[in-house]
C-alpha cells in the first residue's frame, strides 16, 4: 500500500498519455488523484515497503509510511485533486501533458515524504524538479524561459552540493547503508566538523527550496510566470519540500552541527518571514503578492524548525502541510479571477464583492487561513512554530511575530483591492464547477483548522525522535565550546517543550 | 610456445571474418544492403561468442592466448558487451545515413568491424605490444572513416587531423613502452608487475618515466585535456554516425587499456602517476564542461560533453587504481571504481548514441543544421523524436532517475571511498554546469516555437537503433541492479583489473 502511494500516480501518468479523449483524460486522473488520497488516509495503517535496490551500495527502496511525511502525502493528495481537476478545464492547451506532469510531481512528492533511504530521497526529490520544470517551461508565461532558467540553476546548484554530502555520508560514518535507520546511530557519532561541514551542505540544498533568504530569488518569478490558471503554483508549493529536509534528514543526521548551527538559521528564518510579509504589503500583482506571502510562511516553517523545541518542530511540520492547503488554495482561486479578468494587476480589481459574493466570501475564507486566523488551518502551526522561536530566542522570536501582524496588512489589504472599493466591471459569480473545486480545500482548511490532534500525534512521533538526538548532544560533553551556553538554555527549555 | 585457444579469440575473430566476407560482398552487390546485413549478423554472433565465453569464465575457467598476451577474462568479456552494443547501434544509425548523405560504399561497414576487432583486442591485451597492435588497428580504420564525405573539407580536416595526431600519440605510446621494457626486459603485464614489485629493482625512473608516456598515449584515444584538442573538430567534421562510433566505441577501448595498466602496471610505480592523472581528470571535467557551455552547435556541444565524461570516467579510474581488487566475501572481485568505469560506459554508450542518433535524423544530409536554433519547436512538431532527445539529455546530465544519474552516483561514490573527494567536489561542481547546457537543449525543444522548417527525416533503422537507446537509458536508471549484479556476481568476476 506504501508503494502505491507513488506508484499509483506515476502508472497513471503514463496510462494518460495513451488515452486520447478528453473527457477519459479527466476520469483517469480523477481516479488517480481520489484514490492517491484515499491511500494518504489510510497509510498509518500501512506496512513500511523494502526492497533492495543496488545491494552491494547499500542502496534500498525503503518507504516508511508512519512518521510524519504521512500527514504531508495527505495535504497534497488534497491539494492536488481539485488542482487536477481544475487543470483538466482551465489548460486548454496540451492539457494530456500537463495533467501527466501533475501526476510525476505527486508521485516524486510522495516519494520525497515517505522515502525511508538517503539516496532514494535524493532520487525523488531530484526527479520531482522535472515536472516541476517541464510545467513552468512549457504553459509558463511570456518570461518563462528566464524563469525555468533561474529555478533550475538555484536548484540544481543546491542539491548537487548535497549529492557530495550524501555519497560522503556512508564511507565517513561507516554505515552499512543508507537507509535511515542504519545511518542515523552512525552519523550522530561523527565528529563536530565532519558533520558541520555535511551539515551546512544539506542545508544548501534546503534552504534553496525551503526557500530561505538570501536563496529565494528564483520564487516569485516561478510563480509569476507559471500557468495563469494557478495549478502550477499549487503544484509549487507542495514542492517546497525544505523544511521537510531539514526536520526529517538534516537534523537527525548532524544533531551536534545542527545545534550549533541552529541560532543563525534562525535569524535567516526570523528575517526571511518578516521580510517577505513587509515585501508582500508592497506588491501589485497578485501572484507576486501570494508568492511573498508563501515566502513569508515558509520564513515561520524554519522559525519552528530552528527554534529545535518539540513545540516548534511540530508546528513547522503542522504549518508545511497546512499551508499546502491555503496557499494551494488561494493560488487556484487567482486563477479562477484570472479567467473572469484576465490579469494579475490588482489594479485592474476591486468591487467584485458585489458582483460575486460567493467568491469573495471563499476568498476571505481562505485569506484568513493564511495568515493563520485560529480555528483555520495555518493557525496550530503557525503557533506552534513561534512558540518554539520563543524557547530558543525570545527576540528573535518576538521579531518573527512581527511577520504575523504584516500578514494581517497583506492579506486585508488584498482582500480590499479585490473586492471593496469602486467596481470596475462586474464579473461572474463562482459557478458549480468551480464551487466543487474549492469544497474540499476549504473542508480540509477547517478540519486542520479545528482538530489538528490526529494528525499533530503522527508530527509528535518523528518529532521526538528528533529531539531526542538534540538533546543527547546536550547532555554530552561539549566538543565545540562556543555551544555550551546555548546548550544550557536549550536544556532548560527543552524540559518546558516536554510539558507542553 | 605456441599457445593459441581459438575459442577466447572467437567474439573478435567473428568481426573479423564478417569484415572480410562484408568487403567480398560489396564488390559482387551494387547494393549496399546485404554488407550491412552481415557486418550486423557478424556483430550477433560475436556476442553470442562473447556470451558463451562469459559463462565459462564466470565458472572460474582462466581463459587466456598466447601465454597471457591475450586474456579472455571477465573485464575483457564485460568490455566486449559494450562494443558490440555501441557497434551494433552505430551500424544501426549509419544504415539509412550514409543512404540520405549519399555517402554509400559497402566498406563502411566492414571498416567499422575491423576497428572495433581493434576495441575488443585492447580491452583483453595482457601486453603492452598486444595493446599496441589493438590500438593501431582501432585507430587506422577510424582514420578512415573520419574522412569518409570525400571533397568536403571539414570532413577530410577531420581524417587528416585524428590522422596526424594520433600518429603522435601512438608514437608516445611506443616510446613509453621501449622505455618500459628497457627498465623491465619485459613486454607482459603480469612479468613487468613481477620485476617492478621484486626486491632491488634499480630503475625506477626509468619505469616510471615509461609509464609517464604510456599514459599520455592512452590519454590521447580518451580525449584528456590537454589532449583534448583534437576530438571537438575530429567529432564535428566526421560524418555523425563516425562521431558516434568514436565516442562510444574508441572511448570504451582506451578505458579497457587505461583500467588494465592503472589497476595492474602503475601501482608498482609510486605515486608520480596517479597525481599527473589525477591533474589531467580535473583538469578534463573543468575543460570539457566549461567549453560545452559556450558552444551552439549541438554536435560540437556533444563533442565537447563527450570530453568531461570522459574526465568522469577518468576519476573512476583513478578509484580502481586506489581501490584495486579487492577480496570480498565471494573471492576475488572488482573494486568499487572498476564497476564504475564499465557501468558507466554501459549507460554512456545508450545515452550518447542515443543523442547523436536524434541528431542524424535532424540535421540535414550534409550533418549541417545542427544549431540550437534548428532543435526549436521540436517538441511540437516531432514529439517522440524531442522526447526520446529529453531522456538522454537529462540523462546525459545525471539527473535521476535515469542511467546517467547512476553512473555518476557509482562514479563519485568509488572517488570518494578511495580518498579523492577534492575531484569528486570538482565532478559535481562541473556537472551543475553540464546541466545548464544539457537543458538548453531540452528547453529549446520544448520552450521556444519553431523558427525553421523541420527536416522530415524519418528512418526505421535510426528509429530501432533510438527505441533501444531509450529504453537502455530508462532501464539502466529504474533497474540499476541487474547489470550491476552482473558486473557482482560470481566469485570471479572482473578479477583481472
Amino acid at each position: 500500500m506504501t508503494l502505491w502511494t507513488v506508484l499509483l500516480p506515476l502508472v497513471s501518468a503514463l496510462v494518460l498519455l495513451a488515452v486520447p479523449s478528453r473527457g477519459l483524460q479527466r476520469a483517469v486522473v480523477l481516479v488517480s488523484t481520489f484514490f492517491t488520497f484515499l491511500l494518504a488516509l489510510a497509510l498509518p495503517q500501512a506496512q513500511p515497503f523494502e526492497t533492495p535496490w543496488i545491494e552491494a551500495l547499500g542502496l534500498y527502496w525503503s518507504l516508511d509510511p508512519a512518521g510524519a511525511g504521512g500527514v504531508l502525502v495527505l495535504a497534497a493528495a488534497i491539494v492536488v485533486l481539485p488542482a487536477a481537476l481544475y487543470a483538466s478545464f482551465a489548460v486548454t492547451e496540451r492539457t494530456r501533458g500537463f495533467l501527466s506532469l501533475l501526476l510525476l510531481m505527486q508521485a516524486g512528492l510522495n516519494g520525497i515524504f515517505l522515502a525511508a533511504d538517503l539516496v532514494l530521497f535524493y532520487v525523488f526529490w531530484e526527479a520531482t524538479l522535472i515536472p516541476s520544470l517541464l510545467l513552468l517551461g512549457i504553459w509558463g508565461r511570456e518570461g518563462r524561459r528566464q524563469a525555468t532558467l533561474k529555478y533550475l540553476t538555484y536548484a540544481v546548484a543546491g542539491s548537487f552540493i548535497m549529492l557530495v554530502a550524501i555519497l560522503a555520508l556512508r564511507p565517513l560514518s561507516g554505515a552499512p547503508s543508507f537507509r535511515m535507520e542504519d545511518l542515523l546511530p552512525a552519523t550522530q557519532a561523527l565528529p563536530f566538523f565532519t558533520q558541520l561541514w555535511l551539515f551546512v551542505a544539506f542545508a544548501l540544498a534546503f534552504a534553496v527550496k525551503l526557500p530561505l533568504w538570501p536563496l529565494h530569488a528564483w520564487l516569485p518569478d516561478f510563480h509569476e510566470q507559471n500557468h495563469a490558471s494557478g495549478v502550477a503554483d499549487a503544484a509549487g508549493t507542495l514542492y517546497k519540500v525544505g523544511g521537510w529536509g531539514f526536520f526529517a534528514f538534516a537534523l537527525p543526521l548532524f544533531p551536534e552541527a545542527a545545534v550549533a548551527a541552529s541560532p543563525y538559521l534562525l535569524a535567516l528564518a526570523a528575517f526571511t518571514a518578516v521580510y517577505a510579509a513587509v515585501i508582500a504589503t508592497a506588491q501589485t500583482n497578485l501572484k507576486r503578492l501570494l508568492a511573498y506571502a508563501s515566502l513569508s510562511h515558509m520564513g515561520i516553517v524554519g522559525v519552528g524548525v530552528f527554534g529545535l523545541y518539540l513545540a516548534g518542530l511540530n508546528g513547522a511540520v503542522y504549518l508545511l502541510a497546512a499551508q499546502m492547503l491555503s496557499t494551494g488554495g488561494l493560488f487556484l482561486i487567482t486563477g479562477m479571477l484570472y479567467a473572469r479578468r484576465g490579469s494579475f494587476e490588482l489594479s485592474e480589481y476591486g468591487g467584485l464583492a458585489k458582483s460575486a459574493p460567493a467568491l469573495a466570501a471563499v476568498t476571505l475564507f481562505t485569506i484568513f487561513a493564511s495568515i493563520g486566523v485560529p480555528g483555520l488551518a495555518n493557525f496550530p502551526g503557525e503557533f506552534l512554530s513561534l512558540m518554539g522561536a520563543f524557547q530558543s530566542s525570545p527576540l528573535l522570536g518576538a521579531f518573527a511575530t512581527l511577520s504575523v501582524i504584516a500578514a494581517g496588512v497583506y492579506g486585508v489589504n488584498l482582500y480590499q483591492r479585490l473586492y471593496q472599493g469602486e467596481a470596475q466591471a462586474g464579473a461572474r459569480d463562482l459557478g458549480g464547477l468551480e464551487a466543487l473545486i474549492l469544497a474540499p480545500l476549504l473542508t480540509a482548511i477547517l478540519w486542520f483548522g479545528l482538530f489538528p490532534h490526529p494528525q499533530l500525534a503522527r508530527i509528535d512521533v518523528q518529532a521526538q525522535e528528533v529531539m531526542q538526538g538534540v538533546s543527547r548532544v546536550v547532555a554530552a560533553p561539549p566538543s565545540d565550546p562556543s555551544s555550551t551556553e546555548l546548550q544550557a538554555t536549550l536544556a532548560v527549555g527543552d524540559a518546558q517543550g516536554e510539558n507542553e | 610456445m605456441t599457445d593459441i585457444n581459438w575459442l577466447t579469440l572467437a567474439p573478435p575473430l567473428a568481426l573479423l571474418v564478417a569484415a572480410s566476407l562484408g568487403v567480398v560482398l560489396g564488390i559482387g552487390f551494387r547494393s549496399t544492403k546485404p554488407t550491412a546485413l552481415l557486418s550486423l549478423v557478424g556483430v550477433v554472433v560475436a556476442f553470442v561468442f562473447n556470451i558463451l565465453l562469459l559463462n565459462r569464465s564466470g565458472a572460474g575457467e582462466a581463459l587466456s592466448s598466447f601465454g597471457l598476451r591475450y586474456l579472455a577474462d571477465q573485464g575483457a568479456l564485460t568490455f566486449n558487451v559494450i562494443i558490440l552494443v555501441g557497434t551494433a547501434l552505430t551500424l544501426l544509425v549509419s544504415y539509412s545515413y550514409l543512404q540520405r548523405a549519399e555517402l554509400e560504399h559497402a566498406e563502411f561497414y566492414p571498416l567499422i568491424l575491423l576497428s572495433a576487432t581493434g576495441a575488443m583486442v585492447m580491452a583483453a591485451a595482457g601486453d603492452f605490444i598486444t595493446l599496441l597492435l589493438g590500438l593501431e588497428i582501432l585507430s587506422l580504420a577510424v582514420y578512415v572513416l573520419s574522412a569518409w564525405r570525400q571533397g568536403v573539407r571539414e570532413s577530410e580536416e577531420a581524417g587528416m587531423k585524428y590522422f596526424l595526431l594520433g600518429a603522435f600519440a601512438s608514437a608516445f605510446l611506443i616510446y613509453g613502452i621501449a622505455l618500459m621494457y628497457g627498465a623491465t626486459g619485459h613486454f607482459t603485464y603480469a612479468e613487468v608487475v613481477t620485476v617492478l614489485s621484486a626486491a632491488g629493482f634499480d630503475q625506477p625512473l626509468l619505469a616510471t618515466l615509461g609509464g609517464v608516456f604510456i599514459l599520455a598515449g592512452l590519454a590521447f584515444k580518451a580525449a584528456f585535456a590537454p589532449f583534448h584538442q583534437w576530438s571537438p573538430d575530429v567529432y564535428t567534421g566526421a560524418p555523425t554516425p563516425v562521431t558516434t562510433y568514436m565516442s562510444v566505441v574508441v572511448k570504451a577501448a582506451a578505458f579497457a587499456a587505461l583500467l588494465r595498466v592503472f589497476a595492474g602496471v602503475f601501482p608498482e610505480l609510486g605515486a608520480v602517476i596517479p597525481t599527473l592523472f589525477g591533474v589531467l581528470v580535473a583538469l578534463t571535467m573543468i575543460v570539457g564542461n566549461v567549453t560545452a557551455l559556450v558552444q551552439r552547435s549541438v554536435k560540437r556541444m556533444l563533442a565537447y560533453s563527450a570530453v568531461a565524461h570522459a574526465g568522469y570516467l577518468g576519476l573512476a579510474v583513478l578509484a580502481a587504481a586506489q581501490t584495486g581488487p579487492q577480496v570480498g566475501a565471494g573471492g576475488v572481485q572488482g573494486g568499487l571504481g572498476t564497476q564504475a568505469v564499465i557501468w558507466y560506459l554501459l549507460a554512456y554508450t545508450f545515452m550518447n548514441v542515443g543523442a547523436f542518433a536524434v541528431l542524424t535524423l535532424v540535421t540535414d544530409k550534409n550533418d549541417h543544421g545542427d544549431d540550437l536554433e534548428r532543435f526549436a519547436g521540436l517538441g511540437r512538431s516531432r514529439p517522440y523524436l524531442a522526447a526520446v532527445m529529453a531522456i538522454f539529455m537529462l540523462s546525459l546530465a545525471g539527473i535521476p532517475p535515469l542511467a546517467g544519474f547512476i553512473g555518476k552516483i557509482l562514479v563519485f561514490q568509488a572517488a570518494i571511498s578511495a580518498g579523492y573527494l577534492e575531484l569528486a567536489v570538482i565532478g559535481i561542481v562541473t556537472s551543475i554546469v553540464a546541466v545548464v547546457y544539457y537543458f538548453r537543449v531540452v528547453s529549446a525543444m520544448y520552450f521556444r516555437e519553431a523558427e525553421y522548417e523541420p527536416q522530415r527525416t524519418r528512418s526505421r533503422a535510426t528509429g530501432f537503433a533510438l527505441g533501444v537507446a531509450a529504453l537502455g537509458t530508462v532501464l539502466l536508471g529504474l533497474l540499476p541492479g541487474w547489470w550491476y549484479g552482473l558486473l557482482n556476481a560470481g566469485g570471479q568476476l572482473l578479477a583481472g583489473f
